[in-house]
């Protein structure tokens, strides 16, 4: 279990003792808790209490160990060493029953909620307290739950009709319907405008303030510096810090502290000369969207930002050819859409980077000289015959130039990491020289390291193509683009340079449906 | 003590082919029980079924003979699984194949074998591939299932053949018996050496001709590789621009061709005549072929083989033994049900982990020992 | 046609319907649960031989339902464990144990082929056999009849007002999240097959019990398969379950009816009718049917995490 040694440590390796309320007894304590996987230790000898009446932010990058933590708390896996204690008791949970049992909740990113079932079935699913069900009676406790804790929600609903924002509040009624008392939030924020961001922050307050232990995950540094009381910082499995919220001076400490060094939060761009118009949007309607127009010039970054189900993917839908434009024009590289979908060049054309990089943009169970066949395979054609060899080699080429790892072109999609997959993913695309390209979310999931390769990929990309970035995270939209267009319901709210301060500071409201 | 279940990040090597054994080996095992609990020597079964796959001369070639038309439904099978379209018709394509080659034999009777053959083999795969096209497009077009709309056409299909056989193509000379004519000696296909080779016969060139067509179009074309694409899942072919819904079609088009050729060989080299005894089930025996094979071309050859040997071997039990020719499918059923459950640990291994050892003091940290009072 | 002939014709197609209707429920049950079970033909076939034997040999028919059930539940048990423990593929798990189920049956029953048993008579009930016109065609049949009568309501009031029937669902849409209440959906889709394994299996043993009272090979005739088509047809409702296989019911009477009394048609052609129809209902049904009432989670096996 060594191996990190050479990491440099920013506090001891002892929590500080002075963190929490010395008199009351945790509400659940790790103690040395270790998991092991094939390859990775996930977690390492971590050792944390959680009181009651406090929020504590464990913060993190991706594949730092918090879901690792999460699934133990939660009675998924068993530690390898270590053990857990509730109200001071040890417990060995065998199944995630026994978790909840002990009054350990969790919302987890993607909700677990049954689309196809009502709030009321979702939130007494596996709680029905007898062996028959009386939907009118599940309604009114459902209702009456929702009411006493001010969490306004139908209780006859389809989760499916609901918007995530009240989805998570469903997945909190679960939580409080089984009166857990610790309630721990994965990147809850993921999902939401700011303005459903900041109720739910006043509700993590509000269940605190009635003596919950509130557990909030998020690599997000502004979110975890405005809520959490307490914050632990979380690196490659181990527990690199513990400290008050109030003791953090600036965000930028916080991230150092997070990744180990120094990281460039703000990449330096320099202008691109805008060149000729490859996209040309004009009063595009129907199938969710409602009279959208924008241009897009080569040079340029139009990030188009919003939460997620605002008609983006309708959107992105249309550009890449998947879907017809209902009403309204859409010209690309100065070809109208039929045209443009019927030549489908492969080269020189259009790239897509979508945001579910191994499920659609690679294939899980091919190699890689097949995933990069995926788009270039007119490239490697001979007619009917396809040169293997050479695409080999040119996969090669572009894993060792990205270096993508593992290096081995014979590796499965679903064996490498999601930064890796998105390196190979925007190398197979760029490979294709496109003059307008699609990104959506390219760095959800990964971490600081990552996301710096993409963004500057992202950028070098400008001075042959025109770049349509579709972000629900807004540091990234303005970190590279050069104009913001606002996206609520399928409409466009607003578009204007990331140079106009004013208008940026109300993206938040524009984002929320407001427009003035 | 508890299992730790965890994917394999390697292939198994040859561990996969002791998978294979253990899992035959099983079915194989149950099989004997069954033979013994109903009173027949189990042991006495098995070497049957290993005399007929790798014993005697005369069975070995018997083996082979009924290898042709399985390995040629199982390729078309296997083209279709590739893409996770789920076609079972292969039983009714290959008895539409027999039906156009028939319409063909007893049409053109007059003709010489060198255009007489062709002629049938084009009708039955133009027959077995439109059998095979229905269900594509109404899965297309309308979303029916293809598993269960292939099912009920290969009712349907053999239905048909048995209407037509009582019916119209009756040949009047037969006593009552459901048959047709016997075919003009154009119309059927020659054994290769009858004296030495049994009823081996020159159908058997189709198998390496299809072979290697079937690994040269997935390997080295690009409708092949977009095929294999295709197989991860709608939404991927939508994404990469893939043809899938003329791939659907294709791969249905060709599995149904295919087994339509095979069905025309069948009635062509073995019994010269359509009659509604050559419908045995090969087409679900291809179905077991291509995927005990993991639809590879070497192990469709070989799964063909061995289990159109297990036919035999069951034919043998039934004549020595008075075995209920039933003990076929059995076995078929459960070597499948075995493969399947064996490949799972192709793709995970299974190891025992240990339990982990709750500690008594807490090490580090704010210990409750000192938050109490 | 005479009204006597309507209604007899009628009578026979509840018969006709009855044991599609349990196989259809059967296969709600499994597919709610988030299991696709290609197995029904063979499970018919072999709860048919099961039921057969036991009430050949003991006597009693009620041995021989109960015979018939365990046999489905335990074929179906099979399927369980490869698909939910092994993790193999549905479809092809289902068509090895329909090859199997069938299989076996055939082999098991071949001593006996052609010889009768008594099981269940027909028992017209005091009051409503009497109605008119009613009364003959719904009650005065067996009492598996009127079992059958009842099994829609039971298999609804299962996966609606039960807690077992939300977890059953939750199995079926959404595996994550019944983990995550803390429910096991392994488990829970294994009591879904194996409780419609009992259900299909009451559907064999009425063929050889209620039906023809005696054994032949290739009883189940392509029901199971019906019944599976059917529950697209049903959009996975027990309500129109009923509706599908009374539907079929009629249709086999008819073609049963339209053989005896000896038409110029084909009896190949006759026999296609059921086959097609279930395409054709298909046809009609597909397109909605993806739209309402598929569980999310159907066929797809819950893999293990690690």
């Amino acid at each position: 279990m060594n191996g990190h040694e050479g990491s440099e440590r920013l506090t001891s390796a002892t929590p500080r003792t002075d963190i929490g309320v010395a008199d009351v007894l945790p509400m659940v304590r790790l103690c040395g808790v270790s998991k092991r996987f094939v390859q990775v230790l996930a977690n390492d000898r971590i050792s944390l209490s959680f009181m009651p009446g406090r929020i504590k932010a464990l913060l993190g990058e991706n594949g730092a160990g918090k879901s690792t933590l999460m699934a133990m708390l939660a009675g998924r896996f068993k530690p390898d060493a270590g053990h857990m204690e509730v109200a001071g008791q040890p417990v060995d949970f065998a199944s995630p029953r026994e978790a909840i049992a002990a009054g350990i909740g969790m919302v987890y990113q993607h909700f677990m909620l049954v689309e196809n079932m009502t709030v009321a079935e979702n939130v007494l699913l596996g709680q029905e307290g007898g062996i028959m069900l009386n939907p009118t009676a599940m309604r009114r406790r459902v209702a009456e739950l929702a009411e006493r804790f001010g969490l306004g929600i139908d209780a006859r609903a389809r989760v499916g009709d609901l918007s995530m924002g009240e989805r998570q509040r469903v997945e909190i009624l679960k939580l409080l319907h089984r009166e857990s008392k610790i309630l721990i939030f994965d990147e809850p924020t993921a999902v939401l405008t700011p303005v459903e961001a900041e109720s739910l922050f006043a509700a993590l307050r509000a269940m605190s303030a009635q003596g919950k232990s509130i557990v909030f995950i998020s690599h997000k540094l502004e979110e975890v510096l405005s809520v959490a009381d307490e914050i632990a910082i979380l690196r490659r499995g181990r527990i690199e810090g513990e400290f008050l919220a109030s003791e953090v001076e600036s965000p930028a400490e916080l991230a150092r502290r997070m990744v180990g060094r120094d990281v460039v939060l703000e990449i330096e761009r320099e202008a691109v000369a805008p060149g000729r118009l490859v996209l040309d949007v004009k009063h595009l309607s129907g199938g969710g969207l409602d009279d959208v127009s924008f241009d897009l010039r080569r040079g340029e970054i139009l990030a188009i930002v919003g939460v997620a189900g605002n008609g983006q993917q309708q959107l992105v839908e249309v550009v890449c050819g998947l879907e017809k434009p209902r009403g309204g024009q859409v010209d690309i590289l100065g070809q109208d859409w039929v045209n443009f979908f019927q030549s489908r060049a492969w080269k020189g054309a259009l790239a897509w980077i979508p945001e579910d990089r191994a499920g659609l943009a690679t294939c899980r169970g091919l190699n890689l000289t097949d995933n990069l066949l995926l788009t270039t395979r007119q490239g490697f054609a001979h007619g009917q015959w396809l040169e293997r060899s050479r695409a080999s080699e040119t996969a090669q080429g572009l894993v060792r130039e990205h270096n993508v790892q593992p290096g081995n072109i014979e590796a499965q999609a679903w064996q490498l990491s999601g930064g890796n997959l998105q390196k190979f993913v925007l190398a197979r695309e760029l490979y294709r020289e496109p003059r307008l390209v699609v990104a959506e979310q390219p760095t959800q999931g990964l971490d600081v390291a990552a996301t710096e390769a993409v963004w500057r990929r992202l950028l070098e990309v400008r001075k042959t193509a025109g770049l349509l970035l579709v972000t629900g995270d807004l540091a990234e939209a303005l970190q590279l683009a050069d104009r913001v267009a606002v996206m609520f319901r399928g409409r466009i709210m607003n578009q204007f340079p990331v140079s106009d301060a004013a208008q940026v500071e109300r993206i938040g409201s524009l984002m929320a449906g407001l427009k003035d | 003590m508890n299992l730790v279940i965890r994917k394999r990040e390697k292939s198994l090597g040859w561990g996969v082919l002791v998978v294979y054994l253990v899992a035959l080996a099983l079915a194989l095992f149950v099989c004997a029980l069954l033979l013994t609990l109903s009173g027949k020597s189990g042991m006495g079964g098995l070497a049957i079924l290993f005399r007929a796959a790798f014993g005697q001369g005369y069975s070995l070639l018997d083996s082979l003979v009924k290898a042709i038309p399985i390995f040629l439904c199982a390729l078309g099978v296997a083209l279709s699984f590739r893409m996770q379209v789920w076609n079972i018709g292969a039983e009714g394509q290959f008895a539409l194949g027999a039906v156009g080659a028939t319409w063909a034999a007893l049409t053109f009777s007059g003709l010489p074998g060198f255009a007489l053959m062709p002629l049938m083999f084009l009708c039955a795969m133009a027959c077995g591939g439109a059998w095979g096209l229905l269900p594509a497009a109404l899965r297309l077009r309308l979303g029916v299932s293809e598993i269960i709309s292939s099912l009920m056409l290969n009712y349907i299909g053999i239905l048909l053949l048995e209407y037509l056989v009582f019916g119209f193509w009756k040949d009047p000379a037969s006593f009552g018996f459901p048959m047709t004519a016997e075919f003009s000696s154009g119309g059927q296909i020659a054994r290769i050496a009858p004296g030495v080779l049994g009823k081996l016969h020159w159908g058997l060139l189709a198998c390496p001709i299809a072979g290697v067509a079937y690994s040269v179009f997935l390997s080295r074309t690009r409708l092949g590789f977009e095929l294999a694409a295709c197989g991860e899942g709608e939404r991927v072919a939508r994404y990469a621009q893939l043809p899938y819904a003329f791939l659907v079609f294709l791969v249905m088009g060709l599995g149904g061709a295919l087994a339509g050729l095979a069905g025309s060989i069948e009635i062509s080299a073995t019994v010269g005549r359509l009659q509604p005894t050559v419908m045995v089930g090969y087409g679900y025996t291809a179905i077991v072929v291509a995927w005990l094979a993991r639809l590879r071309p070497w192990g469709i050859a070989f799964t063909a083989y061995l289990l159109a040997a297990f036919r035999v071997g069951a034919e043998v039990m039934q004549l020595e033994m008075q075995v209920p020719a039933a003990i076929g499918p059995i076995m078929e059923g459960l070597i499948l049900l075995c493969v399947l459950a064996g490949q799972f640990f192709l793709t995970y291994s299974v190891s025992l982990g240990r339990a982990p050892k709750p500690e008594a003091a807490c090490p580090g940290g704010n210990g409750a020992e000192e938050a109490r009072p | 046609m005479s009204p006597e002939l309507v209604i007899a014709l009628l009578a026979a197609a509840v018969q006709a319907g009855t044991p599609i209707l349990f196989a259809t429920l059967g296969e709600i049950i499994s597919e709610k649960a988030g299991v696709l079970n290609l197995g029904v033909e063979g499970v018919m076939a072999l709860s048919a031989f099961a039921a057969f034997i036991t009430c050949h040999l003991t006597g009693s028919a009620w041995l021989g339902l109960l015979a018939g059930g365990m046999a489905g539940t335990l074929l179906c048990g099979l399927h369980s464990l490869v698909c939910q423990v092994f993790l193999g593929n549905q479809v092809v798990s289902g068509l090895a144990l329909t090859l199997f189920g069938v299989g076996l049956a055939t082999f098991l029953g071949t001593p006996y082929v052609g010889q009768s048993t008594e099981g269940f008579a027909k028992i017209a009930l005091p009051l409503l056999s009497d109605l008119p016109v009613l009364g003959p065609i719904f009650f005065r049949h067996d009492v598996l009849v009127y079992l059958c009568y009842a099994s829609p309501v039971a298999v609804w009031f299962l996966l609606n007002r039960t807690s077992l029937g939300l977890g059953l669902r939750a199995a079926g849409e959404m595996p994550a999240a019944a983990a995550a209440a803390g429910l096991k959906p392994q488990r829970l889709r294994a009591f879904g097959v194996m409780a419609g394994g009992f259900l299909c299996g009451l559907g064999g043993a009425y063929l050889s019990l209620a039906h023809t009272h005696l054994w032949t090979t290739g009883l189940s005739g392509g029901r199971g398969w019906v019944a599976v088509a059917l529950v697209i047809f049903a959009f996975w409702r027990p309500g129109r379950a009923v509706i599908g296989a009374f539907l079929f019911g009629s249709v086999m009477a008819f073609q049963l009816r339209l053989q005896a009394t000896g038409t110029n048609v084909p009896s190949s052609l006759l026999l296609m009718l059921p086959y097609a129809l279930t395409v054709i209902v298909l046809v009609f049904s597909a397109a909605r049917a993806r739209r309402s009432g598929a569980p999310a989670a159907l066929g797809v096996n819950i893999e293990p995490e690690d």
